[in-house]
């Protein structure tokens, strides 16, 4: 179809947030920035029916206040919606890619 | 194209150095990015001339968002604007933010290459939230 | 000899002269009701004016007030730089090379209605413009005599000293900055004073 509704895929996942301090502005930082290298509308929330955030707001999401243990639900929609939810759920896993205790 | 580039004007050198620093550890180092505090005596103020100078050294083709603190900062800034060359004045824009907290915003939506009139309005978006 | 040359030399001469003078008294009109550097930042913003008298009175009219108003913007500082810069650049800014009267009083009320844009207020409101303003009804009602001018704008000058400041650093102070005349008005009539004696003598 010439709107490409036939190759847009829609994509969950989840995630235990593991990082020490949760979801706050270095993190939040890193996930938008993620997020927007990817073509499809993307969303997260604390459970998988939402409320849901739009991932590439920073404001929203440096407003989301996810602390650790809780549990990060992304969807995204969109030609590459697989990839995006793949990698956004790596970097929480990779816990933001920020090394702990030690400078 | 480069992304917008952040100027972070405080009445004191010290906030506005930190802002920067905040957003450097932040954000990185891809977003031009200049701050500047403080009077020419060394003391609390903003000056316009250096607020030109900062705005030239975050320059962007892009575009430039100015994240200031209270009333003088605003006005100075808006002066310093008036008297870019004709080429530049229309792409540097003033938020209407807390200087800290925009600038961080400002240069996380500037990194993901968003246009000047998006960064000035995710920032300001933030005041608002 | 480009007289014009020597009108704007004697002018910057005759300006920076009478602020040098009044920057103590400056000082303590802007101590009772703001940051209490008024005298010093239009001293400094002058004498940086003066030094480079020659350059400046060189170009022609509009050329040299948005000379002036540059150099003021980056020397006098404080809430007055942008404000009196703003006021010669806008003075500069449509004049002809060979200015009439009729185009200076129209640059005037110009330059007023910049410096309303840029410090955000408007008459009445205990700032320079309660000078200013005044004084362009004056010349735009035909009153050509400097004498009258110049009565005109320190009447306007005294009449702020019973206004309630809601513009600046005064407005802080609320019904306390009633009582003291506005600094930036008291130097506006300073400098109109100065320039209506050295234009009535051109």
């Amino acid at each position: 179809m010439k709107n490409g509704t036939a190759t847009d895929q829609a994509a969950t996942g989840a995630i235990v947030i593991a990082h020490e301090v949760g979801l706050h502005a270095r993190p939040s930082v890193k996930l938008t920035k993620l997020a927007k290298t990817f073509a499809s509308k993307i969303e997260l929330g604390l459970s998988d029916v939402g409320p849901w955030i739009d991932a590439k707001s920073i404001v929203k999401v440096m407003a989301f206040k996810a602390a650790k243990g809780s549990t990060l639900h992304f969807r995204a929609h969109g030609g590459d919606a697989t990839q995006a939810v793949a990698a956004l759920v790596d970097l929480v896993r990779r816990d933001f890619d920020e090394s702990h205790g030690g400078g | 194209m480069q992304s917008v580039g952040v100027v972070i004007v405080s009445h004191s050198p010290k906030v506005a150095e930190g802002a920067a620093d905040m957003v450097r550890q932040m954000v990185g180092e891809e977003v031009p990015l200049a701050w500047t505090g403080g009077n020419p005596s060394g003391g609390l103020g903003t000056d316009v001339g250096q607020i030109m100078a900062a705005i030239d050294r975050a320059w962007s083709n892009a575009g430039v968002v100015i994240l200031v603190d209270l009333g003088g900062a605003e006005t100075n800034s808006e002066m310093a604007i008036e008297m870019l060359p004709d080429d530049r004045r229309a792409k540097v824009l003033i938020c209407n933010a807390p200087v800290v907290e925009g600038a961080v915003v400002a240069a996380t939506e500037a990194a993901g290459g968003s246009s000047v009139d998006i960064v000035q309005q995710t920032a300001e978006e933030y005041s608002a939230r | 000899m480009d007289l014009g040359a020597d009108l704007r030399a004697e002018l910057v001469r005759a300006v920076a002269t009478t602020i040098e003078r009044h920057a103590e008294e400056l000082t303590t009109l802007d101590q009772a009701i703001g940051d209490g550097d008024h005298g010093l930042n239009m001293k400094r913003g002058f004498e940086a004016v003066l030094a480079d008298v020659a350059n400046l009175s060189a170009k022609p009219w509009p050329d040299f007030l948005k000379g002036v108003g540059t150099m003021l913007v980056m020397k006098v500082g404080g809430a007055s730089g942008p404000l009196y810069g703003t006021l010669f650049m806008g003075l500069g800014k449509d004049l002809p090379a060979e200015p009439t009267r009729a185009d200076l009083v129209r640059a005037f009320r110009g330059a007023i209605t910049a410096v309303q844009a840029r410090g955000k207020s408007e008459r009445g409101q205990k700032t320079m413009l309660d000078v200013l303003i005044p004084v362009a009804e004056k010349l735009e009602a035909g009153v050509a005599e400097t004498g009258a001018i110049t009565l005109a704008a320190h009447a306007a000058a005294d009449a702020t000293i019973p206004v309630k400041a809601v513009r600046g650093r005064a407005s802080f102070l609320g019904d306390r900055s009633i009582g003291h005349m506005d600094p930036g008005a008291r130097s506006s009539a300073l400098m109109i004073e100065a320039v209506a004696k050295v234009l009535e003598k051109a």
